[in-house]
């Protein structure tokens, strides 16, 4: 795989972003990849609940503190891979889920978004440049403000995650005209939570649905993962990716991983 | 005949002094309005310049302020955030566009305040400020 970041990005909250963001970074640990994963949802991080049990110290330092030009982003780094039997490496980046941090990453000036964006991009040099990591998961916070866009335009690619309710819907093709093709970045759709039915359908009528979004949306789509229950009601902590790989919702996701791989 | 004369030279000089009079009297009112208009002006320059909004941050390139920019000029500036300081030849080999047409960019980003400039010996780097 070429190195690349990849961002997760949704219209509103409650797609399946940081699902497919942590399930996409195990799947390319368990590939033998070097995955780094941040959580740039400042506004509502949730990665330190997710990841708990598999964080062996207690987090200092967080990507709050990076992007405020506290420390560097190795300071930040937790390598989790150990946690999931892997001899490769999965470093963690966390936001620090205080009210009090939450609520010192809003409203800051233009000037420091500035600071921000070139935070951001400076996290390729460091990774790819001074450490082996083959790929950065960027997970994002919905919608469009500055945490948000500045994560997307620095990375490489971007999957927008969407379900069909129309009202994702219809955020998401404002997203791709008002954002994305202004700035000409690279995104494709991962349709996600479709009808519990589909999850029976055959390959072509996936695909079917697959295309005619692809039509609505005027972009790729990656994907379509119906809504599994069991994937809802996976406890804070474990993964599906590890607990049941041979779950479908694995197989799906390995194929949209595939699909990135060569994006 | 002369007495007349007289008499209707002095009206004259007596009404030409006191049109010079009104006049003078017009004009230093209008010089006292001058001076108030360029003393209001001046404190509303100042007010200006110290305001929060006119501060040259209404100049940052951060992502929602390159949303306006043209196209041709949002690139070069992205390019420059990828690459940090970067010559024309370098923002050229980023966005597959020619040296002159990223010269050309990226002194027009300078001109309006965007990014800066700098020569280090022969070379001129761009970079985000």
């Amino acid at each position: 795989m070429e190195r690349k970041v990849i961002a997760t990005h949704s219209s509103r909250g409650g797609t399946g972003k940081t699902t497919l963001a942590t399930n996409l970074a195990i799947t390319y640990l368990n590939q033998g990849l070097n995955v780094a994963l941040l959580d740039l949802d400042f506004r509502a991080p949730s990665m330190l609940s997710l990841f708990s049990k598999k964080i062996q110290m207690p987090v200092t330092k967080w990507l709050n503190d990076f992007m405020l030009g506290e420390c560097e982003l190795e300071d930040v780094l937790v390598d989790v891979a150990a946690g999931f039997g892997s001899d490769g490496k999965l470093l963690l980046g966390l936001a620090n889920p205080s009210l009090e941090a939450i609520k010192s990453m809003t409203g800051r000036s233009r000037a420091w978004e500035v600071g921000a964006a070139k935070k951001l991009f400076s996290i390729r040099h460091t990774l790819f440049d001074r450490t082996d990591i083959d790929c950065c998961i960027l997970d994002t916070s919905p919608g469009i403000h500055y945490s948000s866009i500045n994560s997307v335009v620095s990375s490489d690619v971007t999957v927008i995650v969407s379900t069909l309710n129309p009202v994702d819907v219809a955020g998401v093709k404002n997203m791709l005209a008002e954002f994305y093709e202004e700035f000409e970045k690279r995104a494709v759709i991962l349709i996600n939570k479709t009808f519990p039915q589909t999850r029976f359908w055959p390959e072509s009528k996936r695909e079917e649905l697959a295309d005619k979004m692809e039509k609505v949306f005027g972009h790729t789509v990656i994907g379509v993962i119906p809504c599994y229950c069991d994937v809802l009601e996976t406890n804070s902590g474990s993964f599906l990716v590890v607990e049941q790989p041979d779950h479908p919702f694995v197989k799906d996701l390995q194929e949209v991983a595939k699909k990135l791989e060569t994006m | 005949m002369v007495q007349a004369e007289a008499n209707k030279k002095s009206s004259d000089s007596l009404d030409v002094q006191a049109l010079l009079a009104k006049l003078i009297e017009e004009v230093q009112q209008i010089n006292q309005k001058l001076d108030k208009i360029l003393s209001v002006q001046k404190d509303f320059v100042q007010t200006f310049e110290k305001t929060e909004w006119n501060k040259p941050n209404t100049l940052d390139p951060d992502m929602l302020s390159l949303m306006g920019l043209p196209s041709a000029l949002r690139k070069t500036v992205i390019a420059l955030y990828k690459l940090g300081n970067a010559t024309a030849e370098e923002l050229s080999s980023e966005t597959k566009r020619l040296r002159a047409v990223e010269s050309a960019a990226a002194n027009q980003l300078v001109r309006i305040g965007f990014i800066g400039k700098k020569r280090e010996g022969r070379k001129v780097y761009f970079y985000i400020k």
